[in-house]
Parts: C-alpha cells; sequence; structure tokens
C-alpha cells in the first residue's frame, strides 16, 4: 500500500473514531437522562394516584383532582390504572388485559414497586396491601420527549458524523497528498535520470526541511555515482593506455630490429629490450588479475586467525630483500600487553600483499626516507599507521587516490601503474577494515588502517 | 599501591601524549589517572538547570580520544584507571578542595604543548603549576597543527 494512502486512512480513521464517539456519547448520555427524568414524572403520578384511590374516604376527591390537573402538566397519553388483585386472577391474566410487560408485574409483585418501558410508552407501579385487599397501581405515559427530541437529535448526530467522515477523509487524502507531493516530483526528477544524463541533479529548494535533506541526499549519492563512473571510464582508458605502452615498446623494438641485418650483439639488446618491456606487460596483467579477484566479494578467500604485527615484520622482511636501502622502522612502543588484541581475521598472503604495496609506495615516494610504522589496538581493531616523509600528495588529488590507475601529479619521476593502493583497499574492505590516508605535499603521507580485532 | 595522578587534558589526542610519557617512565608503578578538562561553568541559567557534567564530557569525547585511550589502556597494564573530570574553578582554593576530594598524589603537566584554548576553557596549568602537591613538567617535540593534535596520530609519536 502506498504510504501516502496509508497516513490517509490512518488520519482519517482516527478523527473518524473521535467523531462516532463523541456521537454516541452524546446520544447515550442524553438517552439515559431522559428515562431517568421521565421516570421521576411518573414516579410523582403515582404517587399522587395511590393517594388519591386508596385514601378516597378521607379527602376531598374532587378538590384534589381538580388542583392537580391545573398544576401537573397531563402527559403524552398518561394512563392510571387501580388493579384490584382478586384471588382468582392470575398475572398472566392482569398483564394480557392490561398490556403490561410480564417481568414488570412480577417485579411489582415481589418487591411492591416497578418501572418498564415498552416501545416508547413507559410504566411505573406499586403493589399495596389495604384493608385485606391487594391493589396494584400502575401509571403509564408516552415518552415525548424521547420519541420526538431524542429521535430528532440522534438524525441530527448521525447527518453530521456523516458529513464529518466525508470532509475528514477529503481532507486527510489531500493533504497526504500535498505532503507527499514534493516525494512524487522527486520521484518523475529521479526517474530522468539515466547513465547518460547522471549529471542531473535534484532541486534543493524546497520549503520542507526533510525534503531538502532527502533531495541533498540524493544529490550527495548521485555525485558519489557520478564519480565512479568516471572512474569506471578512465580505468578502462587507463588501462589500455598502460597495456598499450610496452606492446608498443615490443612492436616498435622488434620492427627495428627486423629492418635489416643486424649484429648478434644488437639482436641480444633488442630482445633483451623486449623481454623488459613484456615483464613489465605481465606485472601489470598480474596485478589487474588481483585487482579483480579481491574485488569480488571474496567467495573462496580462506580467513584465519592472523597476528598482525606477524605480517608486518613479513612484509618488511621483503622490502628489505627488493629494496635494501629502506628505512623502516616498526615503533612497538603502543602495541599491547595482550596478544589477542593483535589477532584479526584475515587472510596472510592478501594481508601481505596490502602491507607490502603500502610499505613499498612509503619508502618509493620518499626516496628511502624514514618510514615509521606504529601498530596499537583499542578494544574492538587494530590500528596501524604507516608514516612516511616523502613528496606527499596534493590535497586535492587524496580522494581519487584510491581508484584504479589514478597517479598523483607528483608522481611522475616515480615508476608504478596506480594499481597498488586500489587493489589494498579491496583488500582492506574485504577484511571490513578501514583505510584513511593523510596527507601534506612535500611533508610526508601517514596512511591508517583499522582492522576489526578476532574476537571470540 | 595505585597512585592518582592528574592530568589536564583538551581533549585532543595530543594532550594524551603527557599520560604516555608518564606511563613509559613508571612502568613498576600501577597508576590511577583522572584526565581533568579546565573549562567556566555557564552564567545561563537553563544550562546550570540541566547541568550534567557527563553530558559536557560526552560532548567533547570524540571517536579517536576514546580510541586512542583505549590504546594507552591496552598498551600499559600498569594504567589502572581512567576518569574523566570537569574543573570549573579558576582559584587555589577549589582547586586544593579538588585535589584533595580526588586523592591526587601528583600532578602531570605538558611543558611545551598549548593546551586547545576554546570558548569557556580557562588555562588550568597556570593554576595546576602553584599547587603545593609534586607537579612534573613533560615535555614532547610535536610539530602539528591544530587539526592534526585532534587525530590519532597524534599519539603516534615518534619522539618519545
Amino acid at each position: 500500500m502506498k504510504t501516502q494512502t496509508k497516513a490517509a486512512i490512518l488520519i482519517g480513521l482516527f478523527c473518524i473514531t473521535i467523531v462516532v464517539l463523541f456521537g454516541f456519547a452524546i446520544y447515550f448520555f442524553l438517552n439515559k437522562y431522559s428515562f431517568g427524568d421521565f421516570y421521576k414524572r411518573l414516579e410523582t403520578r403515582l404517587s399522587i394516584a395511590e393517594k388519591f384511590y386508596l385514601e378516597r374516604d378521607s379527602l376531598n376527591t374532587e378538590k384534589v383532582r381538580q388542583l392537580f390537573d391545573q398544576h401537573l402538566e397531563k402527559l403524552d397519553k398518561e394512563q392510571e390504572y387501580v388493579i384490584e388483585l382478586k384471588s382468582g386472577v392470575s398475572i398472566q391474566g392482569v398483564s394480557n388485559t392490561h398490556d403490561f410487560p410480564k417481568l414488570f408485574l412480577e417485579t411489582l409483585m415481589q418487591t411492591g414497586k416497578g418501572q418498564a418501558r415498552k416501545g416508547n410508552t413507559f410504566y411505573a407501579g406499586l403493589s399495596e396491601n389495604i384493608k385485606g385487599k391487594r391493589y396494584l397501581i400502575v401509571v403509564s405515559a408516552e415518552n415525548y420527549y424521547a420519541s420526538h427530541h431524542l429521535i430528532f437529535l440522534r438524525n441530527i448526530i448521525l447527518i453530521s458524523v456523516l458529513l464529518v467522515i466525508l470532509i475528514v477523509l477529503f481532507f486527510s487524502f489531500y493533504f497526504s497528498r500535498q505532503i507527499f507531493f514534493p516525494l512524487s516530483r522527486i520521484m518523475d526528477k529521479v526517474k530522468q535520470i539515466s547513465t547518460e544524463s547522471i549529471n542531473l541533479r535534484l532541486d534543493e529548494n524546497n520549503r520542507s526541511v526533510e525534503i531538502r535533506k532527502l533531495v541533498k541526499t540524493f544529490n550527495e549519492l548521485l555525485s558519489r555515482i557520478e564519480t565512479s563512473f568516471e572512474t569506471q571510464n578512465n580505468f578502462i582508458s587507463n588501462a589500455s593506455h598502460e597495456l598499450r605502452t610496452p606492446l608498443t615498446a615490443i612492436i616498435g623494438e622488434a620492427d627495428v630490429a627486423l629492418l635489416k641485418q643486424r649484429s648478434h650483439e644488437e639482436y641480444q639488446k633488442s630482445l633483451q629490450n623486449i623481454l623488459t618491456q613484456a615483464e613489465r606487460l605481465d606485472e601489470i596483467t598480474n596485478s589487474l588479475f588481483f585487482l579483480a579477484q579481491t574485488g569480488y566479494k571474496g567467495k573462496s578467500i580462506l580467513f584465519e586467525r592472523v597476528r598482525t604485527d606477524e605480517v608486518i615484520f613479513e612484509a618488511k622482511a621483503l622490502i628489505d630483500r627488493i629494496n635494501p636501502r629502506n628505512k623502516i622502522s616498526i615503533d612497538l612502543s603502543l602495541i599491547p600487553d595482550e596478544p589477542s588484541k593483535l589477532k584479526i581475521k584475515a587472510n596472510k598472503q592478501l594481508l601481505h600483499i596490502a602491507f607490502c604495496n603500502l610499505l613499498g609506495n612509503a619508502c618509493k615516494y620518499s626516496n628511502n626516507n624514514l618510514v615509521t610504522v606504529y601498530v596499537a589496538s583499542t578494544d574492538n581493531q587494530v590500528i596501524i599507521s604507516i608514516k612516511d616523509q616523502g613528496i606527499g600528495i596534493p590535497e586535492p588529488e587524496i580522494s581519487y587516490l584510491l581508484d584504479p590507475f589514478f597517479r598523483a601529479s607528483n608522481a611522475n619521476l616515480f615508476e608504478g601503474y596506480g594499481i597498488g593502493l586500489p587493489l589494498t583497499k579491496n583488500i582492506i574492505n574485504l577484511h571490513n577494515g578501514q583505510i584513511i590516508v593523510k596527507s601534506q605535499l612535500n611533508k610526508g603521507t601517514s596512511v591508517q588502517i583499522k582492522l576489526p580485532l578476532y574476537l571470540d | 599501591m595505585t597512585k592518582n595522578i592528574l592530568i589536564p587534558i583538551d581533549f585532543c589526542v595530543a594532550s594524551l601524549n603527557t599520560l604516555k610519557l608518564v606511563l613509559e617512565s613508571n612502568k613498576a608503578q600501577k597508576i590511577s589517572v583522572i584526565l581533568v578538562h579546565a573549562e567556566y561553568l555557564s552564567d545561563s541559567e537553563m544550562d546550570l538547570l540541566f547541568y550534567s557534567p557527563y553530558n559536557i564530557i560526552d560532548k567533547n569525547l570524540t571517536v579517536e580520544f576514546k580510541e586512542a585511550l583505549e590504546i594507552l589502556k591496552n598498551r600499559y597494564s600498569t594504567l589502572e584507571g581512567i576518569f574523566i573530570k570537569l574543573f570549573h574553578g579558576n582559584n587555589l582554593n577549589y582547586m586544593q578542595n579538588f585535589l584533595s576530594a580526588n586523592k591526587i598524589e601528583e600532578i602531570y603537566l605538558p611543558k611545551t604543548y598549548q593546551l586547545k584554548q576554546a570558548k569557556r576553557t580557562f588555562n588550568s596549568v597556570t593554576l595546576f603549576k602553584r599547587s603545593s602537591l609534586p607537579v612534573f613538567e613533560m615535555d614532547w617535540e610535536q610539530h602539528l597543527n591544530e587539526t592534526e593534535q585532534e587525530h590519532l596520530s597524534a599519539l603516534f609519536n615518534r619522539s618519545l
């Protein structure tokens, strides 16, 4: 169900319930009050009738009658009955002859007093023993107020409740549509955005704060998608460029060598050159392959318990072999006392590649200056910080650093393809970690990696 | 015996270097530290009505500061307890009461590092220097700009 209809129905139901309850309460309590009031009036007449009929001997009956007729309002269809109960007559008989409710007569006989209602006719009565004889005195009348005023009131309430329901339904649907109108407008606009028109943005000038926030979030998301789109496009062009450079070199070299007859040494030299370029090509494809493999959420990657510091020492050992002039120093001043605080769930080979990349980069871009690695751990993650004093990265380029084939504008003097850091990022992501790069141009770069601890 | 010490902080990770130095130089001694943030009480009646030190501390605590505290706690098993408290009075009597109430035995202050001054804060370092307790000044070299002092990397410091 649409949220819009849901909201409208909720508001409508709520209002309708209140109105119906309100109308019902008015009718119910007024009805009850009018009944109670009417019984009281009947009872006044009953006591007068009792006096009048049973004490007829001691009173000036004509005078009393006159007095009451003058001062007491005559009720609608008011009737007085005085029934002498003879021994042969049953209650059923009395009920039949006078059309009284039977239950009313029974309570009258048992308790000596009683009230009842049959349709719109109200009865009040009492039974009394006088001079050995049993009398029933009953006064009945129709409740004019209940029969007319209350019905009128009921009709008014019914009609007004119906009207209110209609109005409430109309307004709740109207308002919910009004509220959700900007949303549908946003939807229409978003539908227009496709891969070709990804530079379109939603209008952020909306009066409602929530909608504005939503639009802003949408726009930010679009910006991110746009960047990643561009990265994708760049990736292909960069990748083909990177692959073509060594290929062109190989083709060129072979072409030149085959132009004419050459000496043995010359062939050897050109073959050597071709080999170097082919090796480079191999290196690029290998790292591309790795990048692709780690990019998919690992299916076949085996995770085990790994000590972070061990992996770092191994990575350092490898860098030492490749580049003996490096100055990597591992600072253990903040390493936790407990070894369990260093253990993470990881794939050792992948993590090894990631750290080798980072350490290698740090040495390369700082011309073998001092690189410091800090290892520390909080209660739920291991933090590794790698600081170098190298050339740094220009501020606006830091956000693109983790994109494949991106190379900072000041890195042209150094060899590289721009695959190492994206690969590292993929590996860290596979381990549910975070990588944060901070850098100052010509001062140095610090890479901070946070990996979740292996908690039992 | 655990030693109770006091260190003023400004909720920047860099200010925890004092604590790191203390722990580094007292490896046999068990230490319980009270980190003190100095700021004047608010003038607003509303603020005072709903005064809660926990909320004030919570508002100032950054994720990186918490991480730095956890790192120190994991590194040094001699660190028995860390408490963060607010310090509201810029006068000697308040300080003496505060120190005796918290059973402080020693005070450690940063020597060259300047605590960050925010809206209502005051320089508690000069005040603590006047206390009758033994006061030690810890020095470390650091050339970080203001935003870097808040980052975790401020704790990763070579020169210690």
